[in-house]
């Protein structure tokens, strides 16, 4: 995703009010995305045309006559029929609340009405965009790499997961950079890392004084950790890494605040041939 | 709260136009003059009103604008309107209709008796004013680029009823201008199209002596973003534009300038909007003197219709906006409307239903009656506030004029896309104003709810676009299709000269030839407009 989103804001119809579509058009210029206006009165198939000949990663209709419940449903079907599901449509206009959700159903994926804010249109493209490309792009994450654990006793903590729970310890190092170390356990198909702090100013260390020992992150196993902390930034994450570094095991990886995954501290992890 | 430097909620207080607000108004403030600037209520130059006697002789009129789906529909709601004591129509067609299209054109589709009721021919302008005796009701009807026609079905309703043309009254907007500006329901382009306006003003000059030949329209203008500076400088610059077009076409001012009427918005900056009405008057009025030597009086006055601000209401917590529409309407009547249609509290989601269209009406009705705000005329004239306000809007809107007259007037400023363009800057600094929330608008970026409850909202039934296709069909199978032919074959060669088209048009209406093929004849001479 090198170049900006580009989005057609189109007047289907023969609606003359522009003022709410010309306005969205700059302020989504003005938010950094790319935007061509179709002008008035366009045919479902003007639109579409514009569409596939500017290569538009989002068609944005406009409608205040209450012409919406024909001509948005037709410019989702006409781009079906040509086989292209991979522009986002999104909707605004006079439009009464029942009708967004059946517009929903036929196939926008937002209906933005009176009130709705400039910052909130251009987020809702970027993270769907974003989304839209993930398809084509990006597999998911593989599966659970491991769960790391704060850890304040070593010897407690290993009586229980390795003695008690009976996991096998397979690895340990010391990680000197976050001034850890680090014990890994076989868990099934993925392992849980145990982190005792070696200095008191370390992030474990700091965790664990703040909030005592426990679940301290997730780390997801992917392809490309660089790609995905891309996708991160473009989506509006806060980034702890700005780019993958070595991690445990001669993994890379790069973490996302917990801020941004919803109150988990997030790790990507991806396998190098080293290990 | 944050206060500014002066201990005040703000560092400046201004207007929509950007002029700064005083803590406090004075008589230093008025420049010398002030009597002579205000004149007596109906004496030059009419900024305390066109008339002497204002609502104390009669209200205003209270004209409800409505219309859609089937002429059926709306002549049931007309009825309810009249029965309910509104004193005049306000006809909304669809967008089909307005652009020229019958309901059967692939264009139609999905908004055939949309925005306003569909009318594809002379038949179902009979439908829509049935039981409705011409001669006793004032009809407005907002149709533009096909103003032309849709008077001839008038006309034509009226000679089935037995009411002559000399008795119709009432108002066509006929503003083509503010449609390339701001409304965007254009067909011709401007040379053309003017020369339709001027067919209007010279035919009913003669023949329609009651009937508004225009209503000049900054109602537009301003729902598209623009100040009230400029709502009023673009209407006024196209109004002269209209007054030029005229006299090339050899009509004398005199005759034709009494039936010149306008159309303001009426928005939420109270006393801005009252100062606003105060200044177009006597700037219309001194134009109209000054630059073109009118000598009748009713040539100076600028009598105008008001709407209330469609954009200024909200989707959210609707019924919040019946306190709107409230102080707007205070605003119109304050300053000096002749007739007024208040929104209704839903029209952020739909078309109103009846009980919202009651209460839009109600509103006028306890203004009138109630508030005792009619008893005298201009009661904010002399305040140093409203005066000072007066003064500079008069002043930035004949900036504005300058502007556009070393343009080359309005129809090259049009062109140019100028208006359009200070308009649009306009519109986006309030909305980056609204989302910066240094413009608060209650039930949207402050004081709102959540999980609101959606109020019952009017539908357009879907059917319609099909019978409105199945009458046409009708139609057109039981019409005399050769004396469809030859009228608009003499429209044709009417329009390749310089004849007068009204007559033309007439005739090809009363003998049932539809909107849409009417139109098409003139697009086929004329072609069509294309924005810039």
């Amino acid at each position: 995703m090198n170049r900006p989103i580009r989005v057609l804001i189109a007047k289907p119809g023969l609606d003359g009010h522009d003022r709410g579509a010309l306005v969205v058009a700059q302020g989504l210029r003005d938010e950094g995305l790319e935007v061509i206006y179709t002008g008035l009165r366009q045919t479902v198939d003007q639109i579409i045309a514009t569409a596939i000949q500017e290569d538009v990663d989002c068609i944005g209709l406009s409608s205040l006559s209450g012409a919406h419940m024909t001509l948005f449903p037709a410019v989702v079907e006409g781009l079906r029929q040509r086989g292209i599901d991979d522009i986002l449509i999104i909707g605004g206009g006079v439009i009464p609340p029942e009708d967004v959700l059946e517009l929903k159903k036929k196939g926008l994926a937002e209906v933005f009405t009176p009130g709705s804010t400039i910052g909130e249109m251009a987020e809702f493209i970027r993270n769907h965009i974003i989304k839209k490309g993930e398809l084509v792009l990006f597999e998911p994450p593989s599966q659970v790499d491991h769960i790391g654990i704060a850890v304040a006793d070593l010897d407690q903590t290993l009586a229980f997961y390795r003695d008690h729970l009976g996991f096998a310890v397979v690895h340990e190092e010391d990680i000197p950079d976050q001034k850890v170390h680090a014990v890994f356990l076989q868990a099934g198909e993925l392992h849980i890392e145990l982190l005792l702090s070696t200095s008191d100013d370390g992030p474990i260390g700091k965790f664990v004084a703040s909030k005592g020992p426990g679940i301290h992150h997730i780390a997801y196993r992917v392809d490309d950790v660089a790609a995905w902390l891309e996708r991160s930034r473009l989506a509006g994450h806060r980034l702890i890494d700005e780019t993958p570094r070595p991690g445990g095991q001669n993994k890379w990886i790069g973490f996302i605040h917990p801020k941004s995954s919803h109150g988990v501290l997030t790790e990507y992890c991806q396998i190098t041939d080293k290990e | 709260m944050d206060k500014g430097k002066n201990n005040e909620r703000k560092e400046v207080f201004t207007v929509s136009s950007g002029m700064e607000v005083k803590r406090v108004y004075e008589q230093s403030d008025l420049a010398d003059g002030v009597d002579s600037r205000l004149g007596e209520p109906g004496a030059y130059p009419f900024t305390r009103g066109v008339q002497s006697t204002m609502y104390r002789g009669r209200f205003w009129t209270m004209r409800q604008y409505a219309g859609f789906g089937s002429a059926k529909q709306t002549n049931e709601r007309f009825r309810y309107l009249l029965q309910q004591g509104q004193t005049g129509l306000s006809t909304a067609f669809d967008l089909p209709t307005q652009i020229g299209y019958d309901a059967d054109h692939p264009f139609a589709l999905g908004e055939v008796g949309k925005v306003g009721v569909s009318i594809s021919s002379l038949a179902d302008m009979e439908v829509l004013f049935d039981q409705i005796p011409l001669d006793q009701v004032s009809t407005s009807m907002t149709i533009n680029a096909p103003a032309a026609i849709l008077l001839a079905m008038y006309i034509a309703v009226g000679e089935k009823q037995g009411v002559s043309m000399d008795k119709l009254s009432g108002t066509i907007q006929n503003d083509i201008l503010k449609e390339y500006v701001a409304r965007g329901t254009y067909i011709f382009p401007p040379g053309p199209s003017m020369r339709l306006i001027t067919n209007i003003f010279e035919f009913c000059a003669k023949k329609l002596p009651k009937f508004n030949t225009i209503s000049i329209s900054g109602y537009h203008i301003r729902e598209a973003g623009s100040t009230a500076v400029q709502e009023v400088a673009f209407t006024l610059a196209n109004a002269r534009a209209y007054v030029n077009a005229a006299l090339s076409a050899g009509l004398h001012i005199d005759e034709f300038a009494p039936r010149l009427s306008f159309f303001f918005n009426a928005h939420n900056l109270f006393f801005e909007e009252i100062a606003k009405y105060r200044a177009a008057r006597r700037i219309w009025a001194r134009m109209m003197k000054e630059e073109f030597g009118a000598e009748n009086a009713k040539s100076l006055q600028l009598r105008f219709h008001t709407q209330t601000g469609g954009s200024t209401l909200t989707a959210q917590q609707p019924d919040n906006n019946i306190v709107r529409v409230t102080l707007q309407a205070l605003a119109a009547v304050l300053g000096g409307t002749q007739s007024l249609h208040t929104n209704s509290r839903d029209e952020a989601l739909a078309l109103p239903t009846e009980d919202s269209a009651r209460i839009a009406l109600r509103t006028q009705q306890i203004i009138a009656h109630e508030s005792g705000v009619a008893d005298t005329v201009d009661p904010l004239g002399g305040s140093y506030y409203m005066e000072a306000l007066t003064d500079t809007i008069e002043k930035q809107v004949l900036d504005y004029l300058r502007v556009i007259d070393e343009m080359g007037g309005a129809v090259s400023a049009i062109e140019q896309g100028y208006m359009q363009r200070e308009i649009h800057n306009a519109a986006y600094e309030t909305q980056r104003a609204i989302e910066r929330k240094d413009e608060i608008v209650v039930g949207v970026n402050a004081f709102t709810v959540e999980n609101e409850k959606v109020p019952e909202l009017l539908r357009v039934d879907e059917s319609i676009e099909r019978e409105a296709k199945a009458n046409l069909l009708q139609l057109k199978a039981t019409r005399d299709q050769q004396a469809v032919e030859s009228t608009l074959n003499a429209l044709r060669s009417a329009a390749k000269g310089d004849d007068n088209l009204m007559p033309y048009i007439l005739d090809a209406v009363r003998v049932y030839a539809t909107l849409g093929e009417i139109a098409n004849v003139l697009r086929d001479e004329f072609g069509e407009y294309k924005p810039v």
